[in-house]
């Protein structure tokens, strides 16, 4: 399979603070004749003939941050009309390989236990669980304090609270892990 | 009281034109952000001192920058810096100022913090304290308009009961007469904060009790009442100020239905498709409200407009608005300026008295947006971080209100408007042009912001027809489906940018300043960081031109 990709393919995956948009991986091939779709302006901008419908649309290109995540991944910060997209750009033929090593290895099915993180930075105002209660999906778990705004995160589905990683108080970061649902 | 303290005056600052001296020699600025800067101009142009604040977060700030003297009032939690009424007062007095202008939000509707400053003998730029004792407090203005023959949205009239079981069957009495929907509000709140929506008796207690707790972390007051739900309604405002002779007049009314979590996202004056009389009618609901409570300085009176064309009142805010300038770009009044003239003990000036007797027929349009720091793919979620690259736009028709630049933070501890972009033209049409042009014009990294919200509405059919309500942005607004098809193309654009695609393109000159002339080791070296052609793709890097 890897030999069968142009060796200056490239693969560009979402991060994961874009993952929301749901999209896969995209491998884009220099021979695929769609090179002429972009227009480079200067360092920072260019224009991308979007085709549905045939339009021109200005991309800011910046080097993400971290600027790299990994060997041979490179994070990029994109701009298009207003949206934020941070995204990951591998040699194609470097990711096909990694995923052949991965095949077979298994991960948490969707019953597993879930590690709720945070979405937004803030302070944790209440934490209505403990570790060992039931609760159904809906049922508030933490409530956090954001900009002013008391943000509460409920159960995603029906489970047991494995752990519970903050407490009142705590000021949280993107990513930190809240607790676990089982 | 406001307090006129002329006299003091040394000669020296007499204006030119031998009309009026600058109303105080030395004001503190009870704020941060745009709203701060805002008023720090103000009083540049009436030749005032300003004095900032600021907490640890802000050290460095715009406003800090700005003023002629800066105070630390402590950490970045509000409570213990821009909510610190002692020592903004210790400031004030001890930087030797004659006012204080509170801005909008931390103490803006106190009145135990308008008292406060009255107390030590300054001037509080806003109502006084009776005023915003009579209107800031929700169940307050919603008593003094049932006195006055203005029509409230159905709702109690007094606090509700919270976490009073022996009272449950009481209240819930109360809410199925005024009928569910209804909303549970905070009577000391704003912006949505200790707000609830409620469908059935059986969420009321859990809101109550949920509701009063927000308010009573937000406001330090855990009050709070019902009131119905009214949809399809718009939002239509109207923006008063009074003087110390009891006159009170308005520069016209706002349209700001566009909202998300009660909070507003688009205003606009004047409201669109509005008949003169209605225009006058609205006008003289909210000038009755003003005059029987006193109203000294600027508040604004907003209703709800159902579809039948009735103005039901909803709340008084008494204090200088976040979207005052679109009012200031229709009216010709600087609103602000105003503000310290009358704080001053001044009456109504000329141009605003003039501006009042043309508010029902205005000329011109104005459009504002709030640039926030929010997350429009998911419901407006907070989105603090640090800016990378910011561009904001220029040109005819256009001004921008904002206190950032790249290299800032955006602190998660405060509200998270960042800039406002204003566009005025002389009709509707003409003005939403004008906002589509100057959002093109917009470049942010770094943080994501409302900015695809915006342009969107600046593009959409129903909002260039004026079919807005407070619904508008849950039926027309779809954050996920937009950001998905901007992911696309950004996944595109990279991948292309990647191979190398698009360089011969690029503009002669242009050229030099990413594509690397040198090999891989310029590309990797010092100052080149900003370049889009840098580190990583090493396969990519050796099919670029040398």
């Amino acid at each position: 399979m890897t030999a069968e990709l142009d060796p200056h393919s490239v693969r560009v995956t979402l991060a994961p603070s874009a993952a929301t948009a749901g999209l896969d991986p995209i491998v884009v091939d220099p021979d695929s004749g769609r090179a002429a779709d972009l227009r480079r302006i200067d360092a920072e901008h260019a224009v991308l003939l979007d085709r549905t419908p045939a339009r021109p649309v200005g991309i800011l290109l910046l080097p993400g941050e971290p600027a790299g995540t990994g060997r041979g991944v490179t994070r990029r910060e994109v701009i298009v009309e207003g949206w934020r997209i941070e995204l990951d750009v591998e040699s194609a033929a470097r990711a096909a390989l990694r995923d052949r090593a991965r095949r077979g290895r298994s991960g948490a099915g969707p019953s597993g236990p879930v590690e709720v993180r945070a979405i937004i930075p803030g302070v944790v105002l209440t934490v209505s669980v403990v570790s060992g209660d039931s609760v159904t999906a809906g049922q508030q778990l933490v409530v956090v304090e954001a900009m002013k705004m008391q943000n509460e995160l409920n159960a995603a589905r029906d489970g047991t609270i494995e752990r519970v990683a903050v407490a009142p108080g705590q000021t949280i970061e993107v990513g930190d892990l809240l607790l676990v649902l089982t | 009281m406001a307090t006129s303290r002329s006299d003091r005056r040394p000669s020296s600052s007499l204006r030119k034109d031998g009309t009026a001296r600058p109303p105080f020699k030395r004001v503190l600025i009870a704020n941060r952000g745009e709203i701060a800067v805002r008023l720090i101009r103000a009083c540049r142009e009436l030749d005032m001192e300003a004095v900032a604040v600021f907490s640890d977060a802000d050290a460095s700030a715009a406003h800090v920058r700005l003023a002629d003297h800066a105070v630390r009032l402590g950490p970045a939690t509000p409570a213990e810096s821009y909510l610190r009424m002692d020592r903004i007062i210790d400031a004030a007095l001890e930087a030797g100022c004659e006012a204080v202008h509170p801005g909008y939000g931390f103490l803006a509707e106190r009145a135990s913090f308008a008292r406060a400053v009255e107390d030590a003998g300054l001037a509080f730029v806003g109502p006084t304290a009776t005023s915003i004792d009579a209107l800031g407090d929700k169940l307050h203005a919603r008593r003094l308009a049932r006195d006055v023959g203005v029509e409230s949205v159905p709702g109690t009239l007094d606090p509700a009961p919270v976490e009073r079981p022996d009272q449950v069957a009481t209240i819930v009495g109360e809410a199925e007469r005024i009928g569910f929907p209804l909303l549970v509000k905070a009577a000391a709140g704003g912006g949505g904060r200790g707000m609830r929506r409620v469908t059935t008796a059986l969420e009321l207690p859990a809101a109550l009790a949920s509701g009063s707790r927000e308010a009573a972390s937000a406001f330090g007051d855990g009050s709070v009442y019902l009131e119905r739900e009214i949809r399809p309604a718009r939002h239509v405002e109207v923006q008063l100020l009074g003087d110390a002779s009891g006159r009170v007049v308005t520069l016209g009314e706002r349209d700001c239905s566009l909202q998300r979590r009660h909070q507003k996202l688009v205003e606009e004056a004047p409201a669109p498709g509005l008949t003169t009389a209605q225009r006058c009618c609205v006008h003289e609901l909210a000038v009755r409200l003003g005059t029987a409570a006193g109203l000294r300085n600027a508040a604004t009176a907003e209703f709800l407009l159902t579809t039948d064309g009735t103005f039901y009142f909803l709340e008084v805010n008494t204090r200088l608005q976040v979207e005052h300038g679109v009012t200031e770009l229709v009216s010709g009044v600087d609103i602000v300026r105003e503000q310290f003239l009358l704080a001053a003990g001044r009456n109504l000036s000329p141009s605003a008295l003039v501006a009042a007797e043309r508010a029902a027929e205005p000329a011109g349009h104005a459009i504002e947006v709030r640039i926030s720091a929010e997350d429009p793919a998911r419901e407006f979620a907070p989105a603090p971080g640090r800016i990378r690259r910011w561009s904001m736009p220029s040109g005819p028709g256009v001004r921008v209100d904002t206190a950032v630049g790249a290299g800032d933070r955006v602190p998660p501890d405060y509200d998270n408007l960042i800039a406002k972009v204003m566009v005025h033209a002389g009709n509707r049409e003409l003005a939403i042009d004008r906002l589509r042009r100057a959002l093109d014009e917009v470049e942010v990294a770094g943080i994501q912001t409302t900015l695809p919200f915006h342009r969107f509405v600046a593009r959409d059919a129903t909002f260039r027809a004026a079919e807005l309500s407070t619904g508008w942005v849950a039926e027309h607004w779809d954050g996920a489906a937009s950001f998905r098809r901007a992911a696309a193309m950004a996944q595109r654009a990279a991948g292309l940018a990647a191979i190398g695609a698009g360089r011969d393109r690029a503009l002669p000159g242009a050229q030099a300043g990413w594509a690397t002339k040198a090999g891989p080791a310029e590309v990797g070296g010092a100052g080149r960081d900003g370049h889009w052609g840098r580190a990583g793709l090493d396969e990519a890097v050796d099919r670029w031109p040398r």
